[in-house]
């Protein structure tokens, strides 16, 4: 399904919020620390894929996240979007033919719509900010088919009801609904269905894929959980601490991972019947560390099973393991798949 | 939370509005004060029709400082003017100019505030200090100082829309030295507001900053607002009929602060003269009264944990 062409593109992405420092570490001159939520990452998505972003709590997915939507600003790196450089492009009316084109999905449905506002003044806020349409009835065409899209039918029985009125899953989808409706090229979707019950969810990400089968929407989705980000996704870009250790296709990443993180991630997902025969790599010990206090060398050593002296000294670049996969891992190409 | 159907609502702002009065409606508070304020607005309205024409020195009715009698409900002043007939019109003065200084109060309160809290940084630091001096200054000093000041260049000459210039400048003062804890409440309020997940959205929908302010922030704001405008309206009378006490009210145009100063200067409360004295202070103890429990019971309503605000 995806094209050759990337409609986004991140080169060496950073955000780093800067640390304000204490009366006495200005007096003694001591360095401005930083937190580095975001620290360099690489990464493309091509027309219609499904790009899945994978990490813990802490590891930057989320700033990422809102970097691409235009929420925060990268503090280095570029931001290409269908070949121009949006880095720098600020302000609601300059961002205009941007926010055209890419649209985003919040993972707190309850908190993502106004209490005070319709669901019909919801969904058209885009277009009419936008100045995508021309007339009232433009517009309610426009909403009704954004709330079909998302599952809400009929459409005109949702127009004057308040979001306290709508069930968990309803107000998601009106969320959605509010994305699609300008007809975006590329959504973020921050962990989509992670405050959804499990069987709203499945219907929830079958929207999502429509879409893409549908209308060539390309995806950059945005989750902890690896079988889900398995199961939607094209390819799957691993976080950790800012940065990424591995890339591949969903399937590389989920039946041979190269890393011993995503080793980990795999093997703490829960499943029915028990992790029996997984016994052999021991569950992820500790917590991220602080992105204020990165530790040197591999960020991931000092909860790495497999760490070595090389490890604690120097940070392993991407190494390709396969085609269209990477890992940052030294011990990447030992020969062997870690993934028994 | 699951997709079960609810039921379909034709008009939910209206049914909004309708669960906001019917629980709004519930306090005993907000009963006491609606009946006391709906009944001074009449009053205020139409003095003409209720009590005739404003009597003044030359068409006084009756005797000086007569009690209370059938001819005169509330009895005479020191110039036999019918009491009853100067404290209707006063209404209309008194009411008038507190709910005008109060809406500047809020127009002028809700635009800092807002601007403050949602864009933060250095903007935020200047106004809050304005808001700091306003806040500091006693409101009736400051107004007790500008009041003289404004009606010598002005003069007290030709009328606005019916009301005479003095009244207009007290209606100003009291709106511009007034509206500092409502700038502080709007801001704080906007600042927990603006960290919401809906004024993302709202960005990535691509609204500008005025609108999201407008659309999202300040209907969100409503429920502070309006309880605390009615406690504006409380301190606006009050300010009020102290500077009208003080003799910076309109002699030709009374409120209810004028007559408490008119029968001080007649010695009414050394006279026994209980009703010139009584009627307007009882008014306006009423009137502030009302407001206050109407405010009270508009923030009680507006809590955050019931969501049925309009």
């Amino acid at each position: 399904m995806p094209d050759n062409a990337d409609i986004l593109r991140l080169e060496s992405l950073q955000v780093h919020f800067p640390i304000q420092g204490g009366m006495l570490d200005r007096v003694l001159g001591r360095p401005v620390r930083a937190v580095r939520a975001v620290d360099g990452i690489d990464l493309n998505v091509g027309r219609g894929e499904i790009v899945a972003l994978v990490g813990e709590s802490g590891s930057g997915k989320t700033t990422l996240g809102r970097v691409i939507t235009k929420l925060a600003q990268p503090t280095g790196g570029r931001m290409l979007f269908e070949g121009r450089d949006m880095t720098s492009v600020q302000g609601s009316s300059a961002l205009r033919p941007y926010r055209h084109r890419v649209q985003m999905i919040f993972q707190d449905a309850y908190q993502a719509l106004n209490p005070r506002h319709t669901v019909f003044d919801i969904v058209a806020e885009p277009l009419r900010s936008l100045r995508l349409v021309e007339n009232g009835t433009q517009l309610a065409e426009r909403v009704s088919e954004a709330l079909a899209s998302a599952g809400l039918n009929p459409p005109g029985d949702f127009f004057s009801r308040f979001p306290h009125e709508l069930s968990g899953g309803q107000r998601q989808r009106v969320v959605i609904a509010g994305a699609l409706a300008v007809r975006p090229e590329l959504i973020v979707a921050d962990e989509p269905v992670s405050m959804l019950d499990v069987s709203i969810r499945a219907q929830i990400l079958q929207v999502l894929v429509d879409l893409r089968d549908k209308h060539h929407m390309a995806l950059l989705f945005i989750t902890h959980d690896l079988p889900l980000a398995w199961l939607i996704a094209d390819r799957i870009a691993v976080l950790y601490l800012g940065k990424l250790v591995e890339i591949g296709t969903a399937d590389e990443i989920t039946f041979n991972p190269r890393h011993p993180y995503t080793v980990a991630l795999r093997n703490a997902t829960p499943q029915i019947g028990g992790n029996a025969g997984r016994a052999e790599s021991p569950a992820l010990q500790g917590e991220v560390p602080s992105a204020a206090r990165v530790p040197k060398g591999c960020r991931f050593h000092p909860r790495c099973p497999l760490a070595f002296d090389h490890c604690r000294e120097e940070e392993p670049p991407p190494i390709e393991v396969g085609p269209q996969h990477l890992s940052a891992c030294w011990l990447a190409n030992d020969g062997r798949s870690r993934s028994s | 939370m699951s997709d079960a159907i609810v039921p379909y609502s034709p008009r939910g702002r209206a049914r909004a509005i309708k669960g906001f009065l019917g629980q709004f409606l519930s306090y005993g508070g907000a009963q006491v004060g609606l009946v006391c304020l709906v009944f001074f607005l009449v009053v205020a309205a139409m003095p003409n029709i209720l009590v005739g024409p404003l009597q003044t020195a030359i068409n006084a009715t009756g005797e000086f400082l007569e009690p209370p009698s059938s001819q005169h409900l509330l009895g005479t002043d020191e110039v036999g003017r019918d009491v009853l007939n100067l404290v209707v019109h006063g209404a209309r003065i008194s009411l008038t100019i507190a709910l005008l200084a109060t809406v500047i109060s809020l127009v002028i309160g809700t635009t800092v505030g807002m601007t403050a809290g949602y864009f933060g940084g250095p903007v935020d630091v200047w106004l809050m200090r304005l808001t700091d001096f306003f806040f500091v200054v006693p409101s009736f000093v400051l107004a007790l100082v500008i009041t003289p000041v404004v009606l010598e260049v002005i003069g007290r000459g030709r009328d606005i829309l019916g009301f005479r210039p003095s009244l207009f400048v007290i209606i100003v003062v009291i709106g511009l030295t007034s509206w500092a804890f409502v700038g502080r409440i709007v801001r704080s309020q906007t600042l927990s507001l603006k960290e919401r997940t809906f004024i993302d959205r709202a960005r990535v929908a691509g609204s500008s900053n005025l609108s999201i302010m407008v659309r999202h922030l300040l209907p969100n704001l409503v429920p502070q607002i309006a309880a605390n405008g009615a406690l504006v309206v409380t301190g606006a009378i009050y300010v009020e009929t102290s500077l009208s006490f003080l003799g910076l009210g309109d002699p030709l145009q009374p409120s209810w602060g004028t007559l408490l100063s008119l029968a001080q200067r007649a010695g009414a409360a050394s006279a026994g003269a209980w009703w010139y004295l009584g009627a307007p202070g009882l008014c306006v103890l009423t009137v502030s009264l009302s407001f206050v429990l109407i405010g009270n019971a508009l923030e009680d309503t507006f809590d955050p944990r019931r969501r049925v605000i309009p």
